[in-house]
Order: C-alpha cells, then sequence, then structure tokens
C-alpha cells in the first residue's frame, strides 16, 4: 500500500482508565506528562465528586507564580528562555527551597533594576523638560522670575491649537498680552500676561481652553539658554549611569545564568505535573485517572506507568474507527512534507475520529487544479524556486509557513506550462520570435482552443464530484450511518440522481454543445433509461429527509404541525429543485479551471500588447515587470479560486470536520506553540 | 463630478426608500398602546426593526439588549450611506457616524471609573459592551481593551493612534489633577463638533454644504445652547469657562448668543431670539429640573422639522441622507423611551411626553 492507513485517517486511539495509588501519585504524573503521548481528560467530566486535592491546587498555583517570576528575572537580565537538551525529570521541586531560591536571586537582581528604572524615569523627565523648554530657547527672559512678578500674572503653556481662537474670546474682558510662542499645528506654544489681579480669571480662562503649562524645573534658574545647557549635562550624565546599571544587569545574568534556567524548568515542570494532578478524581486512597493515548504508543506508555508504579491499575480500551466517537481526541499523522496541506484542511475543520483525513486528497488536487490554472513553466518554476527559498527562510522569511504550497503550486504550474506550451508568457511563433527557440503545447494550447479546454475543466470537476460523492458514502460506510449513506445530500440515491442528471443535462440536452463533457455524453450514450431513473431517484432525494427518518426510527414528518401536509410537500419539491441547481452549479463551477487558463494566456497577451514589437530594453523591462505582476496578482486569485473549489465543491461534500483535538500532556511547548 | 444629479441617483432613492420605512407618529402611538415590554417587543417583530430581534431568544429579551439590536439598524444605515455617498461627502457622512463613538468612548471611560462599585460576577466588559452601540467595522477605539485596562491613565493610552488622541491627551492632565471625567468628556465633545463642522466646510459642492450646514448646524445649535445653559445652571460656571466650553458657530445660534448668555444676559430672551416660536420659555427654566429637558425636547423637534423639510425639493444633495440618518436616531431615541418605560412600567402620563414623534403633532 502506498500510503498507509495513519495517512488516511486520524490515528487509532485507545482509552486508558489508570487507578493510581496515593504514595505513586507524583511519579505517574511524571510518566503522563514527560512524553507528550497522553492526552487526559479532566475528572470534572466523570462525575466524581472529589477532584484533584486542593493542596495540588495550591501547589500548583505557587508554581505558576514562580514560573513567572523567573521569567521575568530572565527578561530583566537579558537571558531568553531555555529548557535542558536532556529533559530530566527528576521530582516535583521542593516549593520552600525553589521559593528560597528565587527570592534570593530576584533579591539581587532588583536592587539593580529599580535603580535603572528610577534613572530611566529621570531621564525620561529631563528629556520631557528639555523638550518643553525648546520652544522658548531664544526668549531672552528669566523664566523663574515670571512667577515672581508682584503686578504681573504669566501662563505659559501648550495648549490645542482649535482651541486658540475660543481661548482669546473668553480672555476679551480683562486686559491681557496673548503670545503664541511656538505655531505648531497641533500643539501651539502661548504665554498669557494680565494684571496679577486678574489671575482667577486667567486661570480659568486657560484650564478651560486645557492650556497645559510648561513644568520647568525649578532647580534649573537663568535664561531658557541657561537651563537647556544644565539640562543636556544632566541628560548626558543620565545615560552613562543607565548604561553602567545595565552592565551590572548582565553580569548578574551571567553569573545566575545557569540556576536561572535549571529552576525555570524545575518549576515549570513542577507546574505542569500539579495541573494535571489538580484534574486527577480521587476516590479514598488512590486515584482515577482517564485519558487517551494514540494506540502505537500504548505499549511504550504502560511500560513506563509500570515503572512508576508497581501497583498502578491500567485499563485499556481500542476504540475502533467505525461509529461515531465524538468523544475521542483526534490525533493527525505529522508530515512535513504535507504540512500547508494539513493547514488548508485544518482551516475547514478538523476531522472527527474515523472520519477520513482529506489532507493527501488536497495536496494531490490543490496542485493539480491551481497549476492548470496557472499553466506557465518558466513563471512556475520561478514560483516553485520563490517557494522553496521561502519554506527554507532564505528570502520573504514572512512566506515560510506558505513556502511549501508554493513550491508544490509551481511545481505544478511548470508541468502545466509544458504541456500548454507557455513559459513566461511567450506562446506560440513567440517563442521563437524573441526566445530563439522551439517550444510548442506538449498537450493543448489554451488560448487556441478554449472550447475544449472549458469542456475538459468539466470533465475534470465531474470526476472529482463523483470522487467526493464516493468518499462521502464511504465515511458514511465507516460510520454505519445507513439513513445518510441511502438517502443523504451525498448519499446513493442522490449520488444515482446526479449521474442521471448528468448523462441527460449535460450528455442529452448540451450533447451536441462544443462544451459538452466528454464523460456525460459517454454516460448518455450508454443503453440505460435515463429518464425513468432520474424520476425514481429524483424522488428518493425529494423526500429524502422522510426516508432517512424512517430509517432512523424518527417522526416521519418533522414539524408535522406547520403547515400541514402541504406544506411538506412544497419543501420536499423545493429540496429537489434546490439539488437540482446545486448539482448543475457544482459542475459548471469547475469550468473556472479551463476559464483562468485562457484568461492566463489573455493577461500575456495584455502584457505583450503594453510592450510593444520590437525587442527594445523597454520591451524586457515591460514583459519582467508583467510577469511578476502576473505571478503576484493572477497567482493569488487562482489560489482563491483553488480554495474556493475545496472548499465549495470538494470538501463540503463529504468532509465535516468537527473533530476534537488531541492534546497531550506535555513538559515542554512544540515549536509552533512556542 | 462627485455630487449632482449622477453622485446621487443611487443614493437619494435609497434615502427616499428607507425614509418611507421610519415610523409616523401615529406607528408610534400605536407601539407605546402596547401593555407591557413583552408586547412592546413583539410589536417590534412586526416593523422593520424585526429582523434585528428576531435572533433574540425569550431568556435574552432584556430592554438594554433589545435596544442594542435596534441600534443595529442605525449603524447598518450608517454604513450604507456611507458606502454609496459621493467620495468628497464621506468623511463629513462617518464624522456624524462617530457620535455614537464619541458616545460609547464616554462609557467605556465611566464605567472604569465606577466599575469598583459595581457588584456583580460579570467580568466588567460584559457588563459595558450591552451598554455600547453597535458601531461594528468603523470603531477606531478598543473598547474591551480599555475596559479591561481597570483605570483611565492606561485606558486613555490605548487610544493612541485613534482620532481622539490629540483632544484627550491634553485633557488628561486636568483628569489627573482632578480625578473627575467632566474635562475628558467637554474635550470630547467640542473635539467631536469641531471637526464635524471642519467637515461641513470642506464639501466641494454649494448645494452639499448648503444643506449639511442647515441640518448639523442645527444639531449644533441644539448642544451649543443646552450645553451653555446647564453649565450656567448646574456648575455654575463662570464667563470664560463658558465661552471655552461652547463653539463659535452653528445655524441660527451665532456666537453672539451663546457669549450673552455666558456674559449673565436672559437667557429666556436669547431663546426667544433665535426660536420665537417656543412658547413660554421663561416657565420653562424656572424649573429646570423638568424644563431643561423639555426645551431640549422642543428643540430637537426644531431638527427634525429641518430634516423633514430635506426631502421637499431638489433631491441630489447630501441633505437627504443626513436628514434619513438624523430622523432615524430621533426614532431610535423615542424607541429607547418606550422600551424603558414598558420594561419600568411606567404610566402613560410619565414617558408621553418625552417622545419626540408624537408630541410633534399634538
Amino acid at each position: 500500500m502506498l500510503f498507509g492507513d495513519a495517512m488516511l485517517f486520524p490515528k487509532q486511539m485507545s482509552e486508558v482508565e489508570l487507578i493510581v495509588p496515593s504514595k505513586d501519585l507524583v511519579a505517574v504524573a511524571k510518566a503522563l506528562s514527560g512524553y507528550g503521548v497522553f492526552h487526559q481528560v479532566d475528572s470534572a467530566n466523570l462525575g466524581l465528586d472529589s477532584l484533584g486535592p486542593n493542596t495540588w491546587q495550591e501547589k500548583a498555583g505557587i508554581y505558576a507564580s514562580l514560573e513567572r517570576r523567573v521569567q521575568s528575572i530572565l527578561q530583566t537580565v537579558g537571558l531568553t528562555e531555555e529548557y535542558p537538551d536532556k529533559r530530566d525529570i527528576d521530582s516535583v521541586a521542593d516549593l520552600g527551597a525553589a521559593q528560597a531560591e528565587v527570592d534570593r536571586i530576584e533579591g539581587a537582581v532588583r536592587g539593580v533594576s529599580d535603580k535603572l528604572s528610577a534613572e530611566k524615569k529621570r531621564l525620561e523627565l529631563l528629556e520631557s523638560q528639555l523638550r518643553q523648554i525648546e520652544p522658548i530657547a531664544d526668549v531672552n527672559i528669566e523664566v523663574g522670575a515670571l512667577g515672581k512678578s508682584a503686578y504681573m500674572y504669566s501662563i505659559l503653556g501648550v495648549v490645542p491649537a482649535a482651541n486658540i481662537s475660543r481661548l482669546r474670546t473668553s480672555l476679551l474682558r480683562v486686559p491681557h498680552v496673548f503670545f503664541i510662542l511656538r505655531e505648531d499645528a497641533q500643539k501651539p506654544v502661548v504665554w498669557i500676561l494680565g494684571p496679577r489681579s486678574n489671575s482667577d480669571v486667567l486661570e480659568r480662562a486657560a484650564k478651560s481652553a486645557y492650556l497645559n503649562p510648561l513644568s520647568l524645573p525649578e532647580e534649573f534658574g537663568g535664561t531658557p539658554e541657561q537651563i537647556t545647557a544644565t539640562l543636556e549635562r544632566e541628560i548626558e550624565a543620565s545615560k552613562k549611569k543607565i548604561v553602567n546599571l545595565e552592565t551590572d544587569l548582565a553580569r548578574l545574568g551571567g553569573s545566575h545564568k545557569g540556576q536561572l534556567q535549571k529552576l525555570l524548568w524545575d518549576v515549570h515542570i513542577s507546574r505542569v505535573m500539579a495541573d494535571a494532578i489538580v484534574r486527577f478524581g480521587q476516590l479514598r486512597h488512590t486515584y482515577v485517572v482517564v485519558g487517551w493515548v494514540p494506540t502505537a504508543d500504548l505499549e511504550g506508555l504502560t511500560a513506563r506507568l509500570k515503572e512508576a508504579s508497581r501497583e498502578i491499575l491500567i485499563e485499556t480500551t481500542d476504540t475502533g474507527r467505525s461509529g461515531h466517537h465524538a468523544h475521542v481526541p483526534v490525533a493527525l499523522a505529522q508530515n512535513k512534507w504535507l504540512k500547508p496541506f494539513q493547514s488548508l484542511v485544518g482551516t475547514y475543520g478538523h476531522p472527527s475520529y474515523g472520519e477520513l483525513d482529506p489532507t493527501l486528497l488536497v495536496a494531490f488536487t490543490f496542485p493539480l487544479l491551481y497549476g492548470a490554472m496557472f499553466g506557465d513553466l518558466g513563471q512556475g518554476l520561478l514560483m516553485m524556486t520563490l517557494g522553496l527559498l521561502a519554506h527554507n527562510k532564505i528570502f520573504l522569511k514572512g512566506l515560510q509557513s506558505l513556502g511549501l504550497l508554493f513550491a508544490y503550486c509551481g511545481a505544478s504550474a511548470a508541468v502545466f506550462g509544458y504541456l500548454y506550451g507557455s513559459i513566461f508568457g511567450f506562446e506560440g511563433h513567440l517563442v521563437e520570435e524573441y526566445l530563439h527557440f522551439h517550444f510548442e503545447p506538449t498537450w493543448i494550447s489554451p488560448m487556441e482552443d478554449i472550447l475544449n479546454v472549458l469542456s475538459i475543466a468539466i470533465d475534470v470537476g465531474i470526476v472529482i464530484l463523483i470522487f467526493s460523492f464516493l468518499l462521502s458514502m464511504f465515511n458514511n460506510i465507516r460510520s454505519r450511518d445507513w439513513a445518510h449513506l441511502l438517502f443523504g445530500h451525498t448519499g446513493v440515491a442522490a449520488f444515482l440522481f446526479y449521474l442521471c442528471f448528468l448523462a441527460l443535462v449535460f450528455g442529452g440536452f448540451f450533447g451536441s454543445t462544443a462544451l459538452a463533457p466528454k464523460i456525460a455524453v459517454a454516460l448518455y450514450n450508454l443503453p440505460i433509461p435515463f429518464t425513468p431513473l432520474l424520476a425514481v431517484f429524483g424522488f428518493f432525494v425529494m423526500f429524502g429527509g422522510f426516508f432517512r427518518n424512517m430509517v432512523e426510527g424518527h417522526t416521519l414528518i418533522e414539524g408535522r404541525g406547520i403547515g400541514g401536509f402541504g406544506m411538506f410537500l412544497v419543501q420536499s419539491v423545493m429540496d429537489l429543485v434546490e439539488t437540482g441547481i446545486s448539482m448543475l452549479s457544482n459542475t459548471l463551477s469547475f469550468i473556472r479551471v479551463g476559464a483562468f487558463a485562457v484568461a492566463h494566456g489573455g493577461l500575456s497577451l495584455a502584457i505583450f500588447a503594453l510592450a510593444g514589437e520590437e525587442p527594445t530594453p523597454g520591451f524586457w523591462v515591460t514583459i519582467v515587470l508583467g510577469n511578476l505582476f502576473i505571478i503576484g496578482f493572477e497567482g493569488l486569485i487562482v489560489y482563491i479560486q483553488t480554495m474556493r473549489l475545496h472548499y465549495y465543491e470538494i470538501l463540503g461534500k463529504f468532509f465535516h470536520g468537527g473533530g476534537l483535538q488531541f492534546e497531550p500532556l506535555k513538559l515542554t511547548p512544540s515549536e509552533e506553540e512556542a | 463630478m462627485s455630487g449632482g444629479v449622477f453622485g446621487y441617483a443611487a443614493l437619494s432613492t435609497r434615502a427616499r426608500a428607507m425614509y418611507s420605512d421610519l415610523f409616523s407618529p401615529q406607528d408610534v402611538a400605536r407601539l407605546g398602546d402596547a401593555p407591557d415590554f413583552p408586547s412592546l417587543v413583539g410589536a417590534l417583530k412586526g416593523t422593520p426593526y424585526g429582523k434585528y430581534i428576531s435572533g433574540l431568544k425569550d431568556g435574552e429579551m432584556t430592554p438594554r439588549r433589545v435596544i442594542h439590536q435596534i441600534r443595529t439598524r442605525l449603524a447598518d444605515s450608517y454604513s450604507s450611506v456611507i458606502q454609496q455617498a459621493p467620495g468628497d461627502t464621506r468623511p463629513l457622512v462617518r464624522q456624524l457616524f462617530r457620535y455614537f463613538e464619541v458616545g460609547n468612548l464616554k462609557a467605556v471611560l465611566r464605567s472604569i471609573s465606577t466599575v469598583s462599585s459595581w457588584n456583580s460576577d460579570l467580568p466588567a466588559w460584559e457588563r459595558v459592551r450591552e451598554v455600547l452601540f453597535p458601531f461594528g467595522a468603523f470603531e477606531s477605539i478598543p473598547a474591551q481593551a480599555m475596559v479591561e485596562a481597570g483605570n483611565v491613565p492606561a485606558a486613555v493610552e490605548l487610544l493612541r493612534g485613534t482620532p481622539y488622541e490629540t483632544a484627550i491627551s491634553f485633557a488628561m492632565k486636568r483628569y489627573s489633577a482632578e480625578q473627575n471625567l467632566f474635562p475628558l468628556e467637554v474635550a470630547l465633545d467640542l473635539d467631536y463638533w469641531r471637526n464635524l463642522w471642519g467637515e461641513v466646510k470642506n464639501l466641494q459642492n454649494k448645494k452639499d454644504r448648503d444643506m449639511a450646514g442647515k441640518l448639523i448646524g442645527s444639531l449644533l445649535d441644539l448642544n451649543n445652547l443646552m450645553w451653555v445653559i446647564r453649565y450656567k445652571t448646574y456648575h455654575n460656571l463662570s464667563e470664560e469657562e463658558l465661552i471655552n466650553y461652547t463653539l463659535p458657530f452653528g445655524y441660527r445660534v451665532k456666537d453672539e448668543d451663546i457669549r450673552s448668555i455666558a456674559a449673565g444676559a436672559d437667557i429666556a430672551a436669547v431663546i426667544s431670539r433665535v426660536h420665537p416660536d417656543i412658547p413660554d420659555v421663561n416657565a420653562l427654566l424656572e424649573r429646570p429640573q423638568s424644563g431643561l429637558p423639555k426645551l431640549e425636547l422642543l428643540l430637537k423637534q426644531r431638527v427634525m422639522r429641518q430634516c423633514v423639510s430635506a426631502f421637499i425639493g431638489d433631491p441630489f444633495h447630501i441633505g437627504l441622507p443626513l436628514a434619513y440618518l438624523l430622523l432615524s436616531d430621533f426614532e431610535i431615541q423615542d424607541l429607547v423611551v418606550l422600551i424603558e418605560a414598558k420594561y419600568s412600567k411606567l404610566a402613560d402620563a410619565e414617558y408621553r411626553p418625552l417622545l419626540l414623534k408624537t408630541t410633534l403633532i399634538q
């Protein structure tokens, strides 16, 4: 078999129930947390009254707090969080010792870091004072003396530009002088001067106009020029002090690095284990732990659990893939080459247990449809190269996660480009004329055989849709959902109705047109009485809900009281009409594959029309820019179209999703989580 | 050409269609006849608001939720007008819509300063979100993060890069000194109306500018008058403060009117000069607790009349959609009165005089 069961379905899971003696609590928690294979079920879901002991809840809280403190110290001294290569899980850290150690290091670090933050604040203040005095730097008066005048009252400050006119109006009733010291679109600096006897009016006016007085340092006397010089000296000294304190902190970090990394690891694993223990169910002298393990890892985990506790009782139950298993967590096989397609499927939904994982199918159809729409040997190879560079973080690092997808789609586009005879938009005689070599379509030229390309696209759609119907039926058989298998929207009756529909509509009605899909025509020519069959299967589709209820033993007509039998008939007819319309639109939807292949050629022609005919440097610049535009613009549109075809026409037919994600206990975060 | 027949053909038709969907005074009176809150909601389900409240389950039918859903219709109307309005008028409609965001911002700030007094298991944000206007995609303030910030300075920090940053950063100094939201709210209001008036003046088409000036100016008149009267009556502010807390523009109310009130002139005389059709102004001002809401209602009805008159004559200007949006807002104000009244089981005489539409025809 080319692909094992593991690639097509979520991993087989086993349910594990453990009875753990109290004395082995920690050892078992270590065994369960340390290997990333055990998905714990909260004992609260088991109906056990007594959950994890309160002491463990408290411990979990204290470990979490210690972990945050260590992380904060690491950040303060400029160290990154690192977990040891050799992941020892000796024991749950001794709380008292760990706390004392954290207190000691934190005390040493805080002494310096507090000074550092105080100095930084001081620097900020000095810089803000310097900025405030800047607008009046060339005013040759002693600023401090303004406030000391016995007869004059002065306000110097920044005011919202929009308020200036209103502020002036509000001062009209008292004698005053109003200067704008600095014109600024947002924050002009103004100076208001008036008799001290009117100080209350001046103050109220300034305050209600949102004038923020400049807070000049009282300790620095003299003219603005002299204050500026003093402030600049202070700022220089403060900066030096900050550098020295930062060096001290770095030195502290260096000397405590080993201890901090060890502490972080100890409190981290202790916190993870305490979190797990809190969710254990407690009986009188034992604990109950329930969870899920991939069957392939069960043996290893059992051995480790027995090593951790000789008296542990382990009960395992294999879970078959058939039937409904909404509560079983779903672990998917990890394959780095299929990761982009797994993400695409994941965006649509997480497979449920026992359901076919469509990743492999999407890995085949996505590049196929993309390449068919964007067929160009040169652009495809360029896109593939860019994808590989992005994937390996050499270029376009931000697109690393999409790198492989670009590479696959680029490779497929290159293959189709070879089949279409298109290279960087050059097709037919243009290749010989401008590139001086012979290159012609090895299969078909979309621009010269438009109707044929569109017809082939519909054929491809029919094949994919038939395959999707079959996959849906396969899923229904596996989940033993006989009602939907026979009478569901993608069940046997609907599938046979679709075949009859194809034969009569696409093979018969449109059979003589150039667009007629060959599969439908071939089907129509089979000696089968499609018309009566269409009526028979149409009947089953029309009353699908009725028959499904019959198979499942439910009330035959849902919502019987609403509208009566007449309404039921109307709804059934509408169901049939809707099925017919969606089958027609689903099939025709694939015509876009051919249409985009043609549009790609058309867009290239437009670039050539812009470039002109003579192979001048301008011509080549236009061709290069045009190609880049096509890769960026059309490449994105084709990507959206391919995704749309998958989400609406393909996955929607057989994939339901809604599975519970497998989230094993583990001590270190995965690369993605990190 | 951004305006004229081509620019407004579709929008004016749509505004007229939406206008015809507004309640008549008789409709509002009929809604008022509903015996209780559930019957009122039931009656609303058969109106254009029905689709907005039909999604609420019976257990969710609280006045706050129903009002929130009803306001979604106004948000949709704004969104639709913004999308269809000619390019140069969009900033004006957007700024007008921002009125509700300023309201949200004030509600968020008030919730932060009162949250410690709440005695509830519900997280603060859950309590606040229901009273906020459903601003949708146009929202520029991080309301939830602000509420969760827990204190006003930290919440205001989150306004960086929003249209409110400058106005509120100036007012923050006063907030820090006074620990009172008044300066922040006044600064936001002044900034909002100044910008709105600025957008009116920025309109390129004269007809647009005139119509918008008439409608927005009338709204400004209403606010300016109510501000100066309330600040003087309730807050006892000085002349210079009154001048700084009001605006020098509007449609009928001139700067001299505001300044004369600030300087101590007889308020009733000023109002009677600006709106000679308002009867018994002295009586209204004598008992401010009941008189000022009544005066505000009368002034709002004058704005409503301006809005209705926008639908007469040449329809190809921004006045039509603006008038519809304002009328729609007034209608929702009526519905809020009805909902609160029915929920609190108020007697007809207590709430009917507060309805804008029904009292308009009396």
